[in-house]
């Protein structure tokens, strides 16, 4: 009898996964094992969530550099851009996806995005990526899901060097060493990368992007105390600077500013894995990381000038045990402590900070029901010191109907805790309107400092509303089937419905004498996001690969929803300006989302080292700004057109050496209004060289 | 005047209470005047101070009555009903003027506003402390967008005016830009402000003295 279940302790040792191999029709990509979806290494084809993976072959031949990149060809998840680029998954907006690096969550969002272009893929052997709530393992930000970006260890890696250079005078180097010693690997990455920048409206003395330097260094280092133990370190530091050259409204007038805006975070995660047998395997981690930005802006007219600070740490010690009761049953069981701060001048002073902490404990059961019935539970507890607590469970079963068709069906709770900004900004925008924006923790009293200056015209309804932050929740389900007709024919398909409450949005509790708007933070919304993923991947004549995928999304705000059937909505016609009562087939959903995407790549990969791709990604129609006064998309004015973006490479490899060519955006489509980060055609060689 | 009275519809219409009986049948004429005014100018801006956008601070004064724009020097009178500059909206009556007006912003649309609701408080201007027409982003008739710099009538919003002569009209305001289109988000500030202050509304003054549109 086959064991379902395979207890790699290592994801080398693959007795039991060829094994399982020999007797599956399972394609190859379902015989990957992946790491994400339970804490602990599985068969992607046994999981039973939605997940999918990156691997460092896509990665290479696709010409990335950054994060964004990739995941922007990636079916099912669109990159945004606003405070950097972050990621929408299932329609989630980037604030409720999280980000791992190795498993451990990476900080330092802006505005609730973590800028995925800070993150070079260099290094990288696979991204995997987890749809749906996974706050049952990884607690606050798993929401959407989960993108885990797993880089080289020393034991499957090997040295090389890599030189890039394209339009805009884009720089890209690396260097990657790998040595193994008798009970120690060690392998560290160093990389560069800079651009000029570019200006998308002529004429402008301010660029669309600004020229851009960044590095990163990064080391790993395993072994081995006994054959029960392993131990290793991770080490990271990521660096970026950015020049500013931009306009800065100042009093109605636009002055040109110089200055700078640079951060920079270190990651270090050591950790200790103890295997008694193959019952038993414990594993203790520590992670430290932190983050600082800096921007700085020589104002004319302003002596301070603009000036920017931020500062987060996060220091987190997990313990986790796997426990094989049987080979039909096992539990995993952790337990944690995180300590987090902020301190940023936009707050308050740098010197005060701000902290969390949070103790969790998660468990999680997988339990073999019959031959072909799996079951996964688990559920974590947080308890927070800074907001509430929050228990998030999670159910997923997984049918095997036949050797070559399986069904998936998960139900998950998500959350995301009140961030340090939506608790404790304290921040005025002299340029635009003189707006303030203040933490909940902190408006009361800002709000009775204008009152004592004056300073005050009214306060809203909402004012007397202000209450403790809770977080955000969410309620995830997923039903999914997968098809392998033959060795060279898979499909897959997933539908999906996330229920939001408790949505955090900022509502007004105030106006100045100044006729400048005072907002802050409530628990107000209720949103949806459902709709349909599909995919397929096909083979021919062993060289060519043809996969595509397509995602129907809808997204509402529940409350919209409600006040539309109740005929409280209105809309203004674009033409007439004659108002009139909206209705369910005007409204166009929640902003940023577009309700079509699709992307057909095809592969080309001969035996004899040349490979080329051509990768074409389709985002439709996407709300982008109201137009019309009510503050939701409903015009057709309101809405950024659709566009299709193609990218090619060719790459040959002979001995040590591999060349490539590539070109993103072929057709050269341009928006500069909504699609600043996109420059047009870009062009690109790449010169690798192994030894 | 160029600005104004695109259409002029008079509506005369004859209610007739339908009679079940030989009793002579009541006929009330209702007196219904609709109007289109484009691009009424408002305070438009005339130059920057201390890099602010400025007007003149003067209001344009407008008569529902006779659709027609009402001159600067004959504000202190009951010959206009309504009056603009920039996004504040005066009524002829409380501390704006001496005629016996008011009103309030009413949520709804023009068409389904068939009668001024019964229930309804017909507010007067106690300038600056409170507006019939209540100022404000978000509080009244317009919304600011503070990221595009765009201002723009909340659909949905009727103003109830109470004339200067103590009739009742309906207006909607369509536009706050120059020939009645707002700019595009991505305009610059240059166009964004030189268009503005511009009002483009639609309205129906009751002549007969009743609250029925």
């Amino acid at each position: 009898m086959q064991r379902f279940f395979l207890f790699l302790f290592a994801v080398k040792s693959l007795t039991l996964h060829a094994q399982q191999k020999t007797d599956s029709t399972f394609s190859k990509d379902m015989d990957e094992v992946v790491v994400t979806a339970t804490k602990s290494p599985r068969l992607l084809g046994n999981v039973a969530i939605p997940v999918s993976v990156i691997n460092a072959k896509t990665l290479y031949q696709s010409g990335s550099l950054r994060l964004n990149e990739i995941l922007s060809e990636q079916t099912g998840i669109v990159v945004t851009d606003n405070f950097g680029k972050g990621i929408q998954v299932q329609g989630l907006s980037s604030d409720y996806t999280l980000i791992l690096l190795n498993g451990e969550p990476l900080i330092g969002r802006t505005g609730g995005v973590l800028d995925l272009s800070r993150l070079s893929v260099r290094g990288v052997k696979k991204i995997e990526i987890i749809k749906g709530p996974s706050s049952s393992l990884y607690g606050s930000e798993a929401m959407g899901g989960v993108v885990n970006i797993i880089t080289y260890d020393a034991a499957n890696y090997k040295s090389d060097l890599n030189v890039r250079y394209g339009r805009f005078n884009t720089m890209d180097g690396s260097f990657d060493y790998a040595r193994k010693f008798k009970h120690i690997q060690v392998n560290a990455s160093f990389n560069v990368n800079s651009s000029e920048g570019y200006s998308l409206k002529p004429n402008a003395n301010q660029k669309t992007v600004e020229p851009f330097w960044r590095s990163f260094q990064n080391a790993n280092l395993s072994g081995q105390f006994n054959k029960h133990m392993k131990y290793g370190i991770g080490l990271r530091y990521n660096n970026t600077y950015i020049k500013n050259s931009i306009n800065v409204q100042n009093g109605g007038v636009n002055v040109l500013s110089q200055g700078f805006e640079k951060s920079n975070e270190f990651n270090i995660n050591p950790y200790v894995e103890y295997e008694l047998n193959k019952s038993f395997k414990n594993v203790t981690r520590a992670y430290f990381t932190g983050f600082q930005a800096v921007q700085e802006l020589a104002v004319k007219d302003i002596a301070s000038g603009y000036n920017d600070r931020f500062q987060q740490s996060y220091i987190k010690f997990e313990n986790q045990s796997n426990i094989q009761l049987s080979n039909y049953s096992e539990i995993t069981f952790g337990i944690g402590v995180i300590k987090e701060s902020v301190s940023s001048n936009r707050y308050d002073s740098l010197s005060t900070r701000r902290f969390n902490q949070i103790l969790y404990t998660y468990a999680q059961w997988e339990k073999k029901l019959t031959p072909t019935l799996v079951l996964v539970g688990g559920a974590r507890y947080d308890y927070n010191s800074a907001y509430a607590s929050v228990l998030s469970p999670k159910i997923a079963f997984k049918y095997k109907l036949s050797h070559n068709i399986d069904f998936n069906l998960s139900y998950g709770r998500g959350f995301k805790a009140p961030d340090f900004r939506q608790l404790y900004l304290n921040f005025t925008n002299l340029a635009a309107g003189a707006y303030s924006v203040f933490g909940t923790e902190v408006a009361k009293v800002e709000m009775k400092r204008l009152i004592a200056g004056g300073l005050l015209d009214q306060a809203t309804a909402m004012y007397d509303k202000l209450n403790v932050l809770k977080p955000e929740t969410s309620g995830g389900l997923n039903l999914g089937m997968n098809v392998n007709f033959k060795k060279d024919l898979s499909l897959h398909i997933n539908l999906f419905r996330n229920d939001l409450s408790n949505m955090i949005v900022t509502d007004i509790i105030g106006y100045k004498k100044n006729a400048g708007q005072i907002f802050s933070y409530f628990n107000l919304k209720r949103g949806l996001t459902e709709g349909l993923e599909a995919g397929f991947s096909k083979k021919m004549n062993g060289v060519f690969t043809v996969n595509g995928g397509y995602q129907f999304l809808y997204s509402a705000d529940k409350d919209v929803l409600d006040a539309i059937t109740r005929g409280q909505v209105y809309q203004r016609d674009l033409h007439t300006g004659i108002a009139s009562v909206m209705h369910l087939k005007d409204y166009g959903g929640l902003p940023y989302r577009s309700m079509y995407t699709a992307n057909v790549k095809l592969l080309y990969s001969s035996k004899n080292g040349v490979f080329a791709t051509l990768r074409n990604i389709y985002r439709g129609k996407w709300g982008s700004v109201d137009m019309d006064g009510n503050g939701l998309i409903n015009r057709s004015d309101e809405f950024a057109k659709g566009y299709l973006q193609t990218n090619a490479s060719v790459g040959y490899k002979k001995d040590k050496w591999e060349l490539m060519a590539g070109m993103d955006n072929i057709f050269n489509y341009k928006d500069p209004a909504n699609l600043p980060g996109n420059p047009g055609r870009l062009s690109y060689i790449n010169l690798q060289l192994h030894f | 005047m160029r600005n104004s009275t695109a259409t002029s519809i008079l509506f005369l219409s004859v209610i007739l209470f339908a009679a079940c009986s030989k009793n002579e049948t009541p006929v009330i004429l209702n007196t219904l005047t609709s109007n289109t005014v484009n691009s009424l100018p408002a305070d438009t801006i005339i130059g920057l101070v201390n890099g602010q956008p400025v007007g003149a601070g003067k209001f344009t004064f407008f008569s529902l009555a006779n659709n027609k724009i009402i001159a600067n020097s004959d504000s202190n009178s009951v010959n206009w009903d309504i009056a603009f500059r920039g996004t504040t909206i005066i009524t002829n009556g409380g501390n704006s003027g001496p005629g016996a007006g008011g009103g309030f912003v009413y949520t709804g649309t023009f068409d389904a506003l068939t009668a001024v609701p019964a229930d309804s408080t017909i507010k007067v201007d106690n300038v600056p402390t409170s507006y019939a027409i209540t100022t404000g982003s978000n509080k009244g008739w317009y919304v600011y967008d503070f990221v595009n710099n765009l201002i723009t009538p909340i659909p949905g919003r009727v103003l109830v005016i109470k004339t200067a002569s103590g009739k009742y009209a309906k207006v909607e305001i369509l536009n706050y830009y120059k020939g009645g289109i707002t700019p595009a988000a991505t305009a610059t500030d240059a166009i964004k402000t030189s268009f503005q202050r511009y009002y483009t509304f639609r309205y129906s003054y009751q002549g007969n003295g009743t609250k029925v549109f």
